[in-house]
């Protein structure tokens, strides 16, 4: 079961932190994507089992999701980055501005990650020809790093994208 | 801020035929790897048989830069006929091993390693549960003598510590409680170690120690990160000490201190019985030689300081005794340095019967010396730090 990150139990989550800029801003830098999943993976890994593994592999994750971001979104308004914390869960919510076609994007993409073949998809992206599928990364997590998505598709002009990461324990 | 950052080394060294890549590499486009890209392909041209791929140093890898290396991969072997492709990963990143591992998928010729403790021949000796209560009893007699010494050589609280080769964690416990530094990791290659630590600082109460598992000689600790450095006892179990003291001297910022402890085994001594004591500890000096390692290092720290580049390096010893405080404890040194040495160690060697009988009589004659109770008995310790230049 990867989709469908669990909402009743939003309130046990304690938040860690947020961060917010424009997307315009965001989207003007590629390096803004490893900056900001080492600094959030830092901040929030040090009384994990092991910090330096789980900040690696944190970063990891969420750099996937920060770059399939953006490569997709539209083109003005806030994003936000935040991380809360359920016992071993993270819960790193990212809210975007999103139009018709961003939100059938993600819409797809995530529908796509509920197949059963989605571990053989993933494989076969990673290795085709030609250029990469823009949602190999969230591939990646769901499959090679357990993540369970949701996504928020009610609000106009905005997306919120939630993935549910249970590093600590995760055997990788 | 404005150009996208790829902060990654690639070296080849043609000798071992290892093209390694250190770093983070996470490009927009496969274009900003076109340095890599080249200077792989012009490596592969001088590979006979087994090119390696070392990437126990890349830390951050995204889908574009693992799709770049997939591809240089997979064409090398279908282009060159026998060649083999060999990626070394390491198990403290903790994603490479899995990323890598669907090139075999791909192509046979790939094969993906996990580099681990086969690597330092005497770990086998010390990865090991049993190693567990020694440790624990050697930490609670030098603690005695350490904890006063440690302000001399520089610890404060607040300070950012790092302990490397932390064994079972105790002296870190010890100093978080002691002098309550503002970050403390700890640090070892042995999980089993690790886990005991982590519930030693639950069962104790003692939060914020980061337990992380890793490898002393190439640790993934970013440089200049902390005040204070220790590594006790360790550098003797590695045939390359020097290796380790720059991996400290890298982590130490600038101007702050590392602190190692060191022994010189053969000056274990005891009365009465003092000859068969003597004989032995000489033996001890000279098997653990003969593994590479050298439990002598004590007097000659200073030398190994100065050589990393250390200044202001501080020396002194002490000596952990039968006195202090329960003669039993420093027995039961004994008597697991007597499994170590002359149980494991010898048999490993392939020692004689009569030899090993000779040799496991010193520790009992040391035992014998440390329980009488006119008897002395003492394991001799020498401490040095020094700074790194600012
Ligand atoms: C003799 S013990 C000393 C432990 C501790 N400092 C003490 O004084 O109790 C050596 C320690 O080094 C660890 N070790 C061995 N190889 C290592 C490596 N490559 N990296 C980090 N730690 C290592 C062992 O697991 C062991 O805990």
């Amino acid at each position: 079961m990867r989709a469908g990150a669990d909402q009743a139990g939003l309130n046990t989550f304690q938040p860690l932190l947020s961060v917010d800029m424009d997307i315009g801003v965001f989207g003007s830098n590629w390096a803004y994507c490893d900056r900001l999943s080492s600094y959030v993976a830092r901040m929030i890994s040090h009384n994990r089992t092991d910090s330096l593994l789980f900040a690696n592999l944190f970063s990891s994750a969420i750099n996937e999701l920060l770059e399939t971001i953006f490569r997709t979104h539209s083109p003005s308004g806030r994003f936000t980055c935040s991380v809360a914390r359920s016992g071993e869960i993270d819960r790193v919510r990212l809210s975007l501005p999103a139009d018709a076609e961003v939100k059938a994007f993600y819409d797809t993409a995530l529908a796509r990650l509920t197949q059963s073949d989605a571990p053989e998809q993933y494989r076969a992206s990673l290795f085709s020809e030609g250029p990469l599928d823009l949602s190999i990364g969230l591939f990646e997590l769901a499959v090679d790093y357990d993540a369970r998505f949701s996504l928020d598709l009610e609000i106009p002009d905005m997306l919120h994208i939630t993935a549910d990461l249970a590093l600590d324990k995760a055997k990788i | 801020m404005a150009t996208p950052q790829t902060s990654f080394d690639v070296v080849f060294d043609e000798n071992n035929q290892e093209f390694s890549i250190i770093g983070a590499m996470r490009p927009e486009s496969a274009a900003e790897l076109a340095g890599c890209t080249a200077l792989f392909e012009q490596s592969l041209r001088t590979v006979r048989g087994t090119l390696y791929l070392n990437v126990k140093r890349l830390v951050r890898l995204n889908n574009i830069g693992f799709r770049v290396l997939a591809d240089l991969l997979i064409d090398a072997c279908e282009n060159k006929p026998g060649l083999k492709i060999s990626v070394i990963t390491s198990s403290v990143v903790g994603w490479s091993t899995r990323k890598f591992g669907t090139l075999s998928a791909v192509n046979d010729n790939i094969i993906v390693e996990q580099y681990d403790a086969d690597f330092y021949p005497g770990q086998a000796f010390v990865e090991d549960d049993a190693i567990i209560s020694l440790l624990r009893t050697q930490t609670k007699l030098t603690w005695r003598h350490e904890r006063s010494m440690l302000a001399r050589h520089g610890l404060k609280p607040d300070m950012a510590v790092a302990d490397i080769c932390c064994g079972i964690g105790d002296f870190a416990v010890l100093l978080q409680k002691e002098f309550e530094p503002g970050r403390l990791v700890a640090l070892d290659h042995a999980k089993p170690s690790l886990d005991y630590a982590r519930q030693v600082a639950k069962d104790f109460g003692v939060d914020g120690i980061e337990y992380v598992y890793g490898d002393a000689s190439e640790m993934l600790l970013e440089d200049d990160q902390f005040d204070f450095v220790t590594c006790r006892h360790s550098l003797q179990i590695f045939d390359r000490p020097e290796l380790i003291l720059k991996e400290l001297f890298r982590i130490c910022k600038p101007g702050g201190r590392v602190y190692v402890t060191n022994e010189k085994n053969s000056h274990c001594l005891g009365e009465p019985r003092g000859e068969s004591i003597q004989w032995t500890y000489n033996e001890v000096a000279k098997i653990v030689a003969h593994f590479n390692h050298d439990i002598e290092i004590g007097p000659k720290s200073r030398r190994l300081m100065l050589d990393t580049g250390f200044k202001d390096v501080k020396m002194e010893s002490f000596m952990v005794t039968n006195m202090d405080g329960d003669p039993q404890d420093f027995a039961d040194i004994i008597e697991a340095w007597k499994n170590l040495f002359a149980g494991k160690m010898a048999t490993m060697r392939g020692d004689d019967p009569d030899f090993i009988k000779r040799f496991c009589q010193g520790f009992d004659d040391h035992i014998f010396a440390a329980l009488h109770p006119k008897g002395y008995a003492g394991w001799p310790i020498w401490v040095a730090s020094g700074q790194k230049p600012l």
